[in-house]
């Protein structure tokens, strides 16, 4: 899977964001929030294919976290981009 | 898309934010007359290079059969008489003349930069509004290519410092312009409906436009921006400041672009964090009296 490539992670302060515009007749645009791990994350993984094993690794060498609560945050995460429509169909 | 361009046309330029829009039209057409509200921003400097071009045709518009998708039908201008389409790497807006027999037709290549317009049987009146109308729509996204955003906002110029109130349509913006002008000293109105902010070597600053909403108010001023306000009618007044996050918030929905071009949308985005970054943004709840203006003046500018 791959993240939407036309979404932008902006950081403004200490707060990250993505605005994605609404392409209906009605504007429904959204403002997503990540926190600082998404947003982390979310740099690591843009423009790259990548699976929940890459997820998993990424959080598991630069956090202190154990594998079993890293593939339950990954997989978290994984299902949050999905629901959100923030992966390429 | 093919502009081709006579030498029959005159040129008829203005500068608004820095920005050269230039309409190219047949020479016997009046459109300096039709166009009073640029009339301050007369740019006569034809050296200058061009940022976006407007060509105005009086022929019969080359209306296609399929216009494309069919983006919004919703104008508050314009009622249903406006459509506006995505055809390939083209923007199409129609607006039905009053007398209802043709149609006004605008062809935008996908940045705003050049546009044809195709003038239909039409009163003068009709041509002010419709072709300032579109003037305005056009500068709103090629605006965004030169680090410039057109904001929908009334501006105070207070003490030759910009602040900008916003808020949705209703909410008292240029009431609570009113009240600064009434009640704080050193204050006059630099646009009440659609000035454009740009990102300059000297900071951010803010102009006055042609476009005015139902004020007659088109100064050609720039002032650096002092803050951005957000207006909600409340039983009380109170203020608070946004930060980071909720101050983009705050602003966003205030700024132009369309959604249909992801990469102006994306560009507007990108002025928009940069100006957050060093503008301070506030949210007023407010009833439309004195003490509302005085309380928002004092957190402004709390040194005065």
């Amino acid at each position: 899977m791959k993240l939407r490539s036309d979404l932008v992670l902006r950081t403004i302060g200490s707060d990250h964001l993505i605005v994605d515009p609404s392409q209906d007749m009605v504007d429904l645009s959204t403002v997503y929030t990540l926190n600082s791990s998404a947003a982390w994350l979310w740099e690591q993984l843009k423009g790259k294919e990548f699976n929940i094993d890459a997820i998993v690794e990424l959080l598991c060498e630069n956090y202190d976290v154990d594998i079993d609560q890293a593939k339950s945050d990954a997989e978290t995460l994984l299902q949050d981009f999905q629901n959100q429509g923030l992966l390429e169909k | 898309m093919n502009l081709t361009k006579s030498s029959e046309l005159s040129q008829t330029r203005y500068r608004i934010a820095e920005l050269v829009l230039e309409f190219n039209h047949p020479a016997d057409y009046p459109l300096a007359q039709l166009l009073p509200s640029f009339r301050d921003f007369q740019w006569l400097d034809s050296a200058d290079t061009t940022d976006i071009s407007i060509t105005v045709s009086l022929s019969k518009a080359p209306i296609p059969e399929d216009k494309g998708i069919l983006r919004t039908d919703e104008s508050i201008a314009w009622g249903d008489r406006f459509r506006f389409y995505e055809k390939e790497d083209t923007f199409i807006t129609t607006i039905i003349n009053e007398q209802g027999n043709a149609a006004w037709y605008l062809q935008s290549d996908r940045n705003f930069e050049h546009s044809l317009l195709y003038v239909p049987e039409s009163t003068a009146d009709e041509q002010t509004g419709v072709i300032t109308w579109m003037a305005m729509m056009i500068f709103g996204q090629a605006s965004l290519l030169h680090q410039t955003i057109m904001i929908h906002a009334s501006v105070a110029n207070h003490a030759g410092r910009g602040v900008a109130f916003l808020g949705k349509s209703g909410t008292g913006k240029s009431t609570h312009s009113r009240l600064w002008l009434q009640h704080i000293p050193n204050t006059v109105l630099l646009n009440d409906d659609n000035p454009a902010i740009r990102i300059t070597d000297k900071g951010v600053l803010i102009y006055g436009t042609p476009w005015s909403g139902k004020t007659p108010c088109y100064k050609n001023e720039q002032l650096p921006l002092q803050g951005f306000v957000r207006l909600q009618q409340a039983p009380m007044n109170e203020f608070e400041w946004q930060n980071g996050l909720k101050g983009f918030i705050a602003v966003l929905p205030s700024c132009t672009s369309i959604r249909w071009n992801k990469e102006l949308f994306s560009t507007m985005n990108t002025i928009l964090e940069k100006i957050i970054a060093q503008v301070p943004v506030g949210y007023l709840k407010c009833l439309p009296d004195a003490a509302a203006a005085e309380l928002c003046h004092s957190a402004l500018f709390p040194n005065e």
